[in-house]
C-alpha cells in the first residue's frame, strides 16, 4: 500500500482558506437529506418509527462508548450501568415511586450529570488498569448497578421494576408516541455525534489517540493521562445517561432486566463490528446491530443463530469492522465538497 | 540550569541497577553516558524521566526535585526524551505525532475548540505552524500525512528526536539514537544533534556506538555495574585503561572496543524491529 493509501483523510489545509462554494453545496446537501429524513420517517408505520427511534438510542450509547473504547482504547464492559443510571434517574424523579414529578427537561441534565459523576467514579480506580483487567472491572461495574436496582427494593422495586412513568412534555408538548420521540431524539443524535466528531479533531481527541497507541510515550510527552481518561470516561458516561433518561421517558416502565451484560455487549459490538473509533462506523453499526434481529424476526427460534452467523460473517468477511478506518467524517465531508 | 544526580539509587527486587552515583550534567554540552550491557545507562534516564521510581537519591533540576513528580510533570518542566526502541504512535499521522505534544498548553481550551465555530481551524493553524517548523529542520515535511508506523526506520528515529525537541526542552536525553543506523544515516544524525545544542540545555546521550560517542560528546561518563566509572572528554576516556577492562573484560585497544560496539547496535535493531512488530494496534 502506498503512503497516500494508507494516510488519513483528515488533513489539515494549510492555507486554512475556505471554499465557500463547495461548503454551500455540502451544506445543502445535509439539510435535503435531513429534511427527508425529518418527512419520510414519520410517515413510516408506528412499528418502523419504534426501531428507528431505538436505532438512535444505541446510536447515542455507542457515540459515548467510542470516546472511551475507541478514543482511548480503554475496553469498557459495563458501558450499561451509565444508562441504567439515566433510565433510575428519570423513573425515580418522574414517577409515583415517591410520588416526584419532575419535568422531562431537568432530568435529562440530572441523569446526564449523575451517569457522568458515576463514569468518573469508576474512572479513578481503574486508572491503573487496561485491557483485560479494564474488562473485567467494568464488567463487574455494570453487574453491581443492576445488581443494585434489583435488589435495592424500597428505592428501585427490585425485580418488578418501576411502572407508571410520568409522559414526558418538551416546551409543553406531550412525547407520546415513538414519532414525538423520534423529533427529540434525532437532533440529540446528532448532537452527539457532531460533539464526538469535534472532540475526537480537538487536541483533546488527539491525546486519546496518543494514549491509546502507547500510554507511556504519551505521558512522557506532557499528557495527563488520568485526566485525559477521567474526561473520556466523564463525558462518554454523560452520553450514556442522557440515552437512559429518554430511554426511560420514551418506554414508560424500567426493570432490572433491560440493563443486563447483553446490553452492555451489543453496545460494543456495535463499535466492534461498525469499525472501532470511527463515528461514521458506530452510525452504521448502530443501525446493522438494531435492524437485522428486527428483520430476523420472522424466522423466530433460528433468529439469535442467524444473528450470530451475520456477525461472524461480518468480522470475516471485513475484520476492521464495516467501515473502514479513514472513511470518517471529513471523507464523508470531503466528498461532498467541504473544504 | 544543571542537571544534578544525588547519591542515586534503584534496587529491581534483589538486583542493584543503579548503586548510588552522582553525576553532574551541563547545560550547553552533549554529554554521553556509556557503558556495557547492564551498566544501568537507561536504567538512569528512565528514572529521570519518571517511567521508573527513584529507590533512594535525588534528581535536582531548576531546585525542582524531579524524583517527586509524576511523569507528566516532569515532562512539564521541559525534560523530554527518546526510547531505545522507538515508541511512537503509529497509527497515527507524522503531523498528529508532533501535534499532540501541545496537548498541555490547549487542553484548557478544549471547551472553545469544540463548541465555537472557526476556533478549531485557528488552533489547528496555529498547531500546524508549529509542525511545520519542526518537520522541515529534520526532512519530514514529505511524510506530513504518513502514518507513523509506515516511516523507515531512520525517519522513524528522526519523528522521535523531532517529537522530543518540540516544545523547546530544557533537557534532552536520547537512549541510543544512533542504534540500527547505517554510516550515511549515523553522520546524518551526528550534524542534527550537533545542531540541537543550546546553551541552556542540557543534552544526555546514551550510546554504544564508540565512534559516534568519542567525535559528538564534550563530556563522558562512564558506567559500570551501577558505579560510575570514569568521567572525562572523549580523549581522556579513550586513554584509560579500566574503561577497556569494563567493556572487553582485559585490556585492549579501542578498536576492540569499536567491534564488541558495533555488534551490539545490530542486535538493538533486531529487537527494535521485532518491537514495531509486535506493538501494532489490535483491534480493541
Amino acid at each position: 500500500m502506498t503512503s497516500e493509501a494508507t494516510s488519513r483523510a483528515v488533513s489539515i489545509d494549510p492555507g486554512g482558506k475556505i471554499h465557500w462554494l463547495g461548503r454551500v453545496r455540502a451544506a445543502a446537501v445535509i439539510v435535503a437529506m435531513l429534511v427527508a429524513l425529518v418527512y419520510f420517517v414519520p410517515s413510516l408505520p408506528t412499528y418502523y418509527v419504534r426501531i428507528i427511534d431505538m436505532v438512535l438510542i444505541y446510536l447515542l450509547l455507542a457515540t459515548g462508548l467510542n470516546m472511551v473504547v475507541g478514543y482511548a482504547g480503554l475496553l469498557d464492559l459495563g458501558f450499561i450501568a451509565f444508562y441504567a443510571i439515566g433510565a433510575y434517574s428519570y423513573a425515580l424523579l418522574a414517577s409515583g415511586q415517591f410520588d416526584i414529578h419532575l419535568p422531562f427537561g431537568p432530568i435529562l441534565v440530572v441523569g446526564g450529570g449523575l451517569a457522568g459523576m458515576a463514569g468518573v467514579l469508576l474512572g479513578i480506580p481503574v486508572l491503573r488498569l487496561r485491557g483485560d483487567y479494564l474488562a473485567i472491572v467494568t464488567l463487574g461495574f455494570g453487574e453491581i448497578i443492576r445488581l443494585l436496582m434489583n435488589n435495592l427494593v424500597s428505592v428501585t422495586n427490585g425485580p418488578q421494576g418501576i411502572s407508571r412513568i410520568d409522559q414526558p412534555f418538551l416546551f409543553g408538548f406531550p412525547l407520546k408516541t415513538p414519532r414525538d420521540f423520534f423529533f427529540i431524539l434525532l437532533p440529540i443524535a446528532i448532537f452527539a455525534v457532531t460533539l464526538a466528531w469535534r472532540l475526537e479533531c480537538s487536541i483533546l481527541g488527539l491525546g486519546w489517540a496518543a494514549i491509546r497507541e502507547d500510554q507511556d510515550a504519551a505521558r512522557g510527552i506532557g499528557i495527563n493521562t488520568t485526566l485525559a481518561k477521567l474526561l473520556a470516561f466523564g463525558l462518554s458516561a454523560t452520553l450514556g445517561g442522557f440515552a437512559g433518561v429518554i430511554f426511560a421517558a420514551f418506554q414508560r416502565f424500567v426493570d432490572p432486566v433491560s440493563f443486563s451484560f447483553w446490553e452492555s455487549l451489543t453496545i460494543v459490538l456495535i463499535i466492534v463490528i461498525g469499525g472501532v473509533g470511527n463515528l461514521v462506523g458506530v452510525v452504521v453499526g448502530a443501525a446493522v446491530l438494531i435492524v437485522v434481529p428486527e428483520l430476523l424476526r420472522e424466522y423466530s427460534e433460528y433468529r439469535m443463530l442467524l444473528y450470530g452467523c451475520a456477525l461472524v460473517a461480518i468480522i470475516l468477511v471485513r475484520p476492521g469492522g464495516i467501515v473502514g478506518r479513514h472513511h470518517n467524517p471529513a471523507w464523508i465531508m470531503q466528498k461532498l465538497g467541504w473544504r | 540550569m544543571t542537571l544534578r544526580f544525588v547519591g542515586l539509587r534503584k534496587r529491581f527486587g534483589s538486583l542493584i541497577a543503579i548503586d548510588g552515583v552522582d553525576l553532574v550534567f551541563e547545560p550547553g554540552k552533549i554529554t554521553s553516558i556509556i557503558g556495557p550491557n547492564g551498566a544501568g545507562k537507561s536504567t538512569l534516564i528512565n528514572m529521570c524521566a519518571g517511567s521508573y521510581k527513584v529507590t533512594s537519591g535525588r534528581i535536582l533540576f531548576e531546585d525542582v526535585e524531579l524524583q517527586r513528580l509524576k511523569k507528566h510533570q516532569i515532562a512539564g518542566h521541559g525534560v523530554a526524551r527518546t526510547y531505545q526502541n522507538i515508541r511512537l504512535f503509529d497509527g497515527m499521522t507524522v503531523q498528529q505525532n508532533l501535534e499532540v505534544c501541545l496537548f498541555s498548553s490547549y487542553l484548557g481550551r478544549t471547551f472553545a475548540e469544540v463548541f465555537v465555530p472557526g476556533v478549531s481551524q485557528r488552533f489547528k493553524n496555529e498547531r500546524a505552524a508549529l509542525c511545520r517548523e519542526a518537520l522541515a529542520r529534520f526532512g519530514l515535511t514529505r511524510f506530513a500525512e504518513t502514518l507513523a508506523a509506515d516511516l523507515s526506520y531512520g525517519n522513524q528515529k528522526l519523528l522521535e528526536i523531532a517529537r522530543a525537541t518540540l516544545l523547546n526542552p530544557k533537557v534532552l536525553m536520547l537512549d541510543e539514537p544512533a542504534a540500527g543506523l547505517n554510516h550515511g544515516e549515523t553522520d546524518h544524525l551526528k550534524e542534527t544533534l550537533r545542531s540541537l545544542v543550546r546553551p541552556d540545555r542540557v543534552m544526555i546521550i546514551v550510546e554504544h556506538d564508540m565512534s559516534f560517542v568519542m567525535t559528538l560528546s564534550d563530556h563522558i561518563f562512564v558506567l559500570h555495574q551501577g558505579r560510575l566509572l570514569f568521567e572525562g572528554t572523549p580523549a581522556e576516556v579513550q586513554a584509560n585503561f579500566a574503561v577497556q577492562e569494563a567493556y572487553l573484560g582485559s585490556p585492549g585497544d579501542v578498536d576492540g572496543i569499536r567491534v564488541a560496539a558495533r555488534n551490539r547496535a545490530n542486535r538493538v535493531r533486531l529487537r527494535s524491529n521485532a518491537n514495531i512488530e509486535r506493538r501494532r494496534p489490535a483491534p480493541v
